[in-house]
């Protein structure tokens, strides 16, 4: 579904080295790793998080926003025009585009658009004149609430189905997982989330088919609103993790150390808990990073399946009605999360792994 | 022709090429072989499968489920196609050249794409979608250019396991231009694994279209496609609960062709690769590896084989590269030390230098 290219932005100003679980970092496809003496350099003197983030977060934060205005400034044509209606005069048109700030220079607009988004102001509708930040604040809960459910379902499931399949290799267990795994990368998952509605909501009436209880309301009440769309949402993931764990830890546990710890007498447990499973986790947390766009986008997709009023249909109905700043409203805060959620994961994978965090 | 050979080599995958091929005449001829007209509503409403003469029962207006699958096919196939186009373009072949680049063009292109990949697909979708005002056009160039960075990576991956091989330094000695070197040496050795990209992001397209057709983007109503027709099927649950699994599973089918294609297609490389680096036991082959004749196909295989075994430049690119996606490598174990020593890689040796 997504590339294997373990590094977020940002985690390619660190240097990984040959620890056994390490060899899918430092050869990935790419990573800004590979390649320059320059690169090198600023690797050499990133070692402090502070600076890593800089070099990393920063300069893809700049350059994805960009391609955000960039695109929205080349296709928005004459919004004001399209607000007055036909018969607006030429006078009023230019007064409500001079009042938006479109009459300005592209790199004028530019900056003072980056300029208000930094600190938290997205600008007002055109054509509902409402704050897009604060409708964005209202929305963008039950998104995240969706994603966050999913994320713990996929960690939850697939840890342990790639963990049991990978102890009992070659075993019973070992082929259903890999079996239901295959199955459920190739399924859609917003089908899976239809196909749920089908069981647990018609036929079985378990739980609710749509719409949403906020979670300060009624916890109970918003669990069972968020189950069926963030759990079946989870599940390709899941089956991702679990793929990529059985495929780690097989390895991870044929390594000299396991062996060696073997050897010594330790505990079966603590061979797995304390030595394999904390070199081969990282791949598969990494995947799990790398999977929260897409699961944004199934969110999204969750919403107009369980009827929530969430940022997809706002984002489907800024379109629409190509309503600019609601569009860059939505994708910079999309984008915001993706990089905060990559900071995390990169902070994860660090604390994980001695190689990395010696860097 | 070996590799055609290698990568249906097994019964899993060849059943995969035959799925494949039908959604592929289906997606080409889908209106022809519809038995009914797939927007032409009847009497009956909710047949169910097999009934009064519709193979997949019918619709909430009583169109034939079926003529309606295959005549969406072409809509569904065709602009997962047309989105793995744009990202062949602008990603792979910005990914062979950005070898070659200076260090700033390298560090610009690798941030811009780092940028890409943080937007997600379906939301970019969607506002670019909204935007253009043809929307499946608008759906295309989007997901097309957020599939781009992954070749982009894949293709700049490997051709730089190519780029400082001998062979390469001794023809840009010789004068040749770097034009020459990329359609002379790096483009054919590239192509395989960004065959194996190509399926696999093209399962994700099928996904993506699917997904977005859903969402009302792209063809619009009355003309069916798959996503369009479950989100038809999401409206009238209530009354026919089961009328998903159809477009499900025709989606699901396409995609797990695709997704098994490029297993067959990534296994049959790593047999290829392994089956070559045996050569390097003969010490002729060996000694043609030293000095490399271009035309000579034997020492182009070694050559290939210097950047898919053990080399400095090393089994991590090569292996990563080819094995894009998290989800499409069950067999091949990824983790540590799965092929050769872990660190081995080209950027393991430069960290310690």
């Amino acid at each position: 579904m997504s590339t294997t290219t373990i590094p977020g932005p940002g985690t390619g100003s660190r240097p990984t080295g040959g620890r056994p679980a390490a060899p899918r970092r430092a050869g990935g496809p790419e990573g800004p790793r590979s390649s320059t003496g320059l690169l090198r350099q600023l690797r050499r003197r990133t070692a402090r998080p502070g600076r890593a983030l800089l070099l990393g977060v920063v300069p893809v934060a700049l350059i994805s926003t960009f391609i955000v205005f960039l695109m929205t400034y080349l296709a928005s044509a004459n919004p004001a025009a399209q607000k007055l209606g036909e018969n607006a005069t030429p006078e009023a048109i230019a007064r409500l585009n001079h009042s938006w700030g479109l009459d300005r220079g592209f790199f004028e607009q530019y900056v003072s658009w980056l300029g208000h988004a930094v600190t938290g102001d997205l600008g007002t509708s055109y054509f509902t004149d409402t704050s897009v930040g604060e409708a964005i604040a209202q929305r963008l809960p039950i998104d995240l609430a969706l994603t966050i459910v999913a994320i713990v379902t996929a960690i939850v499931l697939g840890f342990a189905a790639g963990t049991i399949a990978a102890v009992r290799r070659g075993g019973i267990v070992d082929r259903v997982v890999t079996l239901v795994a295959s199955v459920l990368i190739t399924i859609p998952e917003f089908w899976l989330a239809i196909m749920a509605v089908v069981l647990f909501s018609v036929t079985l009436g378990w739980l609710p088919s749509g719409g949403w209880v906020p979670f300060h309301q009624d916890p109970w009440q918003w669990l069972q609103h968020v189950l069926l769309p963030g759990v079946s949402l989870g599940l390709t993931v899941a089956a991702q993790v679990a793929r990529q764990l059985r495929g780690s830890l097989v390895s991870a546990l044929d390594e000299d150390y396991v062996v060696g710890a073997r050897v010594r007498g330790l505990s079966p447990r603590r061979i797995l808990f304390g030595h394999a499973l904390r070199n081969a986790a990282a791949p598969a947390i990494a995947t799990v990073g790398l999977a929260v766009p897409t699961l944004l986008g199934g969110a999204v997709i969750a919403e107009s399946i369980f009827g929530l009023p969430g940022l997809g249909q706002y984002a489907l109905n800024g379109a629409q009605s190509h309503d600019v700043p609601v569009i860059q409203g939505v994708l910079v805060a999309t984008i915001a999360i993706v990089l905060i959620s990559n900071v995390v994961v990169d902070a994860l994978l660090a604390r994980l792994r001695p190689a990395t965090r010696k860097a | 022709m070996d590799t055609f050979r290698r990568t249906f080599a097994t019964t899993y995958v060849r059943v995969a090429g035959v799925v494949l091929l039908l959604v592929l005449i289906v997606a080409v001829f889908g209106g022809a072989l519809a038995p009914d007209d797939p927007l032409g509503q009847g009497d009956a409403i909710f047949a169910h499968a097999g009934t009064s003469g519709h193979l997949l029962g019918t619709d909430y207006v009583g169109r034939d489920v079926l003529s309606r699958l295959l005549s969406g096919a072409g809509a569904s196939v065709l602009s997962a196609a047309a989105m793995v186009g744009v990202g062949l373009l602008l990603g792979a072949i910005p990914g062979v050249l950005s070898a070659f680049a200076g260090r700033w063009a390298e560090f610009g292109l690798l941030r811009f794409t780092d940028a890409m990949m943080a937007l997600p697909p379906i939301v970019f979708a969607i506002a670019i979608a909204g935007l253009f005002t043809n929307g499946q056009v608008g759906a295309i160039i989007a997901i097309g250019v957020l599939l781009a960075p992954r070749f982009f990576r894949i293709a700049r991956a490997e051709t730089l396991g190519f780029a400082h091989q001998q062979y390469v330094e001794a023809a840009t000695l010789l004068g040749a231009s770097r034009t020459w070197i990329v359609r002379r040496h790096i483009w054919r050795k590239v192509l395989p694994t960004i065959a194996v990209t190509t399926a696999t992001s093209a399962g994700y397209a099928v996904l993506a279209a699917a997904s977005l057709g859903f969402l009302g983007l792209g063809v619009q109503a009355p003309d069916p496609t798959w996503g369009g027709m479950l989100a038809a099927n999401v409206e009238h649950l209530a009354e026919d609960s089961w009328a998903p699994i159809w477009p499900g599973l025709f989606i699901a089918l396409t995609a797990w062709s695709l997704n098994a294609l490029a297993d067959g297609l990534r296994d049959g490389l790593a047999a290829e690769s392994g089956l070559v680096r045996g050569a390097v036991d003969d010490p002729d082959a060996l000694l043609a590896g030293v000095v490399p004749a271009a035309d000579d196909p034997h020492a182009r295989d070694l050559a290939a084989d210097g950047a898919a075994s053990g080399g400095p430049d090393g089994t991590g690119d090569r292996d990563h590269a080819a094995d894009p996606a998290p989800g499409g490598d069950g067999r091949v174990p990824v983790g540590a030390g799965a092929h050769g020593r872990p660190g081995a890689g080209r950027e393991g040796v430069r960290d310690v230098g």
